[in-house]
């Protein structure tokens, strides 16, 4: 066990699993690992071997070795042991195949939640339409269903949590659905398909708290987004604009945020929608709710500095 | 009047020079020769990318370039070493020694020959041509996925697309030229089970080529239309299909992998028997999965494509069908440690390079195993363990064969031999510092690290495991070093080459070094697959 832990938090093997699935694709990794190492070694042990037992040691170019052309047993041995340790892989992994894909048993308590991969931001609805940004609040201990998926006008990203599931990607018009089930706790991922110039930026963050929390916060965002009185605002702008505009809005790859560039809120509307220049259109299909809390947060936030100043 | 036809004179005038001899031969040395120095010359340039990307990932925010420049660095580094160095050097050498190994006069089609040199000069200032592009170079990965690289502005990706059809075309007539070559043109008793084992290897790369191009070109053609025509072929919001693009690249691109491992695999074949001193252990068995190998290549691509969330009956074939490939590639390993067995093993450089393929290739192979299981997939999917696998196998497998082939070669090339212990150098420098680079990338995907991203978590392990990593890659290049200069020996300093310094087994060894123009004077009768041992033979028989 300590053993294990240490190989997993050195990196020899995948990172702490924290989910069911993630557990078996580790133990898919050990099946393979056991098989590989046997291999390994009946490769290196005869290199090794053969390269000090049969050096030149002096003797010249003309010694030959024995004219050996062959032996049909030996090459049927080592086509046939093969065969039979890729049957055993893929016989396990068929084995372990049901409990990686996680499906949902009858009657079992599922929260759904549809992730679109954006450039740069994960954008996150839950089904009473509560929005989040980046960091994602789930459920301890109970199903949780990932719909993974990104609008038409974006492009490839692909989300993945080490410690909870396996990635999947983000495919304008396709949805691909992954699930894990989690302990409490903070767990860090992020995009893993190039998808241009803050794909190292585009982190992602998944908060497990208990099912009861979880729920009765779920319902209070709820509320609060409906009457604007969320953080939904500061959510966007460190997800969304900060990645390129600095998060302080000094200007980063795109230019600084001033009082002047962003209290005109149609404007601001208006580019966060359709993009301009090198920007892309990261707010094509916000609801007016989501742009408004924007640019209220900015309107706020800027304002409030240049009156500060 | 009575005109008299002039008899024309060989070489034409023009064609004399020390310069214009080079651009106006079609002799298949001589191009084959080019091919090999322009794609080193491309091999310093991507290998100083790769010093780049590793410069900036040395610790997490580091600004050794920014990030526009660090997508581009990457996308071109991989365009480069694939389509700029490993696929022509291996064309280079299949012109040098194809003709050779078959007792030929030259290739079928020498003007053909060397129009597509010409085009693989010029597909690839085409490609570099792209930094210097408005908005830079491309910067969409070396795959090139829309919508990313549909959208992007400038016109870097453009001229990627356009210098990557030239190279197709000028691959896929070197191919034509070489399946022709030798299904017709082989001296009297090459029979096929008589062909040296780089030829046959050369004829499963050519036949591969020649299925696989026309699909990238078709494309390629579809996503240049997509940006600068009318079409939308991958554009999302007018009904394209992003995955389309996905399918008919790995189509193309995994075969490609193949294209690029087969020839080494060939190289090593001839280095290891001859200096083993024993015949290859298996012949028939190691021609087979070559071929075994090209088939099964064609059926594998979408384990490219795991996580963009196949129907899990296709994912199961494709697992299977990957697999599979291990079968005949195991073949080839025991067989290669079978003629060790009870051999004169000769540690000259080339057999050190072609040992060394077979310990790194086969670290290679067996993370392809893991990879090649499509829910391990699903978690180490484009993160830095597919980078550590694929460096084993392009570096590791193709790159370390084609030094063997360097070293083994060099003196039929030029006359002239590699110093030997500056070869060892450059061996035993890059061995250990491509261990040191790639392999602590397996625990960086593990951990979570994602390829093509220009800085990382700021962990402590992370941080520690990149900076060995960058350094294994400095040992890297000072091994490159070393081989440059082993280069500048070789013309200065080393001694003239005989015709057959290593008691080779092929026919390319009868000729002298450098052969003449026209190869052979006579070309022996082949009654094995050693036609030049049964000459020695024959001749020490005929002395006692």
């Amino acid at each position: 066990m300590v053993v294990a832990f240490l190989l997993a938090g050195a990196g020899l093997t995948p990172v702490d699993p924290d989910s069911p699935n993630t557990q078996r694709i580790e133990d898919l990794y050990w099946f393979i690992g056991f098989w590989a190492a046997i291999v390994a070694l009946s490769v290196a042990i005869p290199l090794i071997l053969f390269t000090i037992r049969y050096r030149s040691r002096g003797r010249s170019r003309t010694v030959e070795g024995p004219q050996v052309h062959g032996s049909t047993r030996l090459e049927i041995a080592w086509t046939a042991v093969p065969v039979l340790i890729l049957l055993t892989v893929v016989g396990f992994t068929f084995y372990k195949l049901p409990g990686i894909t996680l499906d949902a048993a009858a009657g079992e308590d599922v929260t759904k939640i549809r992730v679109e991969g954006r450039q740069f931001y994960w954008q996150y609805r839950y089904p009473n339409g509560v929005i989040a940004i980046d960091k994602l609040r789930a459920p301890a201990d109970r199903l949780v269903e990932l719909e993974i998926t990104a609008p038409d006008t974006d492009v490839i990203h692909s989300y993945w949590v080490p410690d909870l599931f396996p990635k999947f990607d983000a495919i304008p018009g396709k949805i691909n659905t992954t699930r894990f089930r989690g302990k409490a706790g903070t767990y860090q991922g992020q995009c893993v398909e190039f998808c241009g110039i803050q794909h190292a930026a585009m982190l992602a963050e998944i908060e497990l708290v208990g099912a009861d929390e979880f729920d009765s916060w779920l319902t209070d965002e709820a509320r609060r987004q409906e009457t604007r009185d969320s953080d939904l605002g500061a959510q966007i702008f460190t997800g969304v604009c900060a990645k390129c505009h600095g998060a302080q809005g000094e200007g980063l790859i795109g230019p600084g945020l001033t009082a002047a560039t962003v209290s005109n809120a149609a404007l601001v509307a208006d580019v966060v929608r359709h993009g301009r220049g090198k920007m892309p259109d990261v707010g094509a299909g916000w609801d007016d709710r989501q742009m408004k809390a924007l640019t209220d947060y900015l309107a706020e936030r800027f304002k409030a500095e240049s009156s500060g100043s | 009047m009575a005109v008299r036809a002039e008899t024309p004179r060989y070489p034409v005038p023009w064609t004399r020079g020390r310069f214009a001899s080079w651009v106006a031969t079609v002799d298949h040395k001589r191009i084959g020769i080019l091919y090999i120095a322009t794609s080193l010359a491309f091999f310093l340039a991507g290998g100083v990318m790769a010093l780049l990307i590793r410069t900036q990932l040395a610790q997490p925010d580091m600004h050794v370039v920014t990030k526009d420049s660090y997508n581009e660095l990457f996308t071109m580094h991989g365009t480069t070493m694939i389509f700029l160095v490993v696929v022509p050097i291996f064309a280079g050498f299949a012109n040098f020694l194809v003709p050779l190994m078959i007792g030929a006069r030259d290739v079928a089609f020498p003007r053909l020959n060397a129009l597509s040199y010409w085009l693989f000069l010029f597909g690839g200032i085409v490609l570099l041509g792209s930094f210097f592009a408005t908005g830079g170079a491309a910067r969409a990965g070396w795959t090139g996925y829309p919508p990313l690289s549909s959208d992007l502005s400038g016109n870097g990706q453009d001229l990627w697309i356009v210098g990557l059809h030239i190279l197709a075309i000028s691959s896929l007539l070197g191919a034509i030229n070489f399946i022709v070559t030798i299904h017709n043109m082989r001296t009297a008793g090459m029979t096929w089970m008589r062909l040296p084992l780089f030829v046959w290897t050369i004829e499963i790369y050519a036949a591969l080529l020649v299925i696989v191009l026309p699909a990238i070109g078709a494309g390629l053609t579809m996503l240049l239309l997509d940006r600068q025509g009318w079409t939308h072929f991958f554009i999302p919001t007018e009904g394209g299909q992003p995955l389309l693009y996905q399918h008919v690249f790995w189509f193309f691109g995994h075969p490609e992998v193949y294209v690029m491992i087969l020839p080494a695999m060939g190289i090593v074949s001839e280095v290891i028997p001859v200096f083993a001193r024993k015949p290859i252990f298996g012949y028939k068995a190691i021609a087979f999965s070559t071929v075994a190998i090209g088939f099964y290549s064609l059926l594998v691509w979408a384990h490219h494509m795991f996580a963009v969330g196949l129907p899990i009956g296709l994912q199961i074939w494709f697992m299977i069908a990957s697999l599979t490939i291990a079968v005949p590639t195991g073949v080839k390993i025991f067989n290669w440690l079978a003629t060790t067995w009870r051999g004169n093993l000769i540690f000259d450089t080339a057999m050190l390079w072609a040992l060394g393929f077979v310990a790194v290739f086969t670290i290679g192979g067996l993370s392809g195993i893991f990879v090649a299981v499509f829910p391990f997939d699903w978690q180490v999917h484009d993160t830095y363990f597919v980078v550590a696998h694929l460096h084993y196998v392009l570096f590791g497998g193709s790159v370390f064969g084609i030094f063997a082939g360097l070293y083994y070669w060099w003196p039929k090339m030029f006359g002239r031999y590699l110093n030997e212990t500056l070869g060892k150098w450059h061996f035993w420098l890059t061995f250990i510092g491509f261990n040191v680079a790639f392999f602590p990338q397996h625990f960086l995907g593990l951990l979570g690290m994602p390829r093509r991203v220009y800085t990382y978590r700021d962990d402590e392990l992370w941080a520690t495991y990149n900076l060995i990593s960058s350094m294994g890659s400095y040992v890297m290049g000072a091994g490159v070093l070393v081989f440059l200069i082993n280069i500048w020996w070789s013309r200065r300093r080393s001694p003239r080459a005989v015709p057959d310094p290593w008691r080779g087994d092929t026919l390319e060894w009868y000729a002298t070094s450098p052969p003449p123009p026209h190869n052979f004077d006579k070309v022996p009768y082949v009654t094995s697959s050693r036609p030049l041992r049964d000459v020695r033979r024959r001749v020490e028989e005929r002395k006692r």
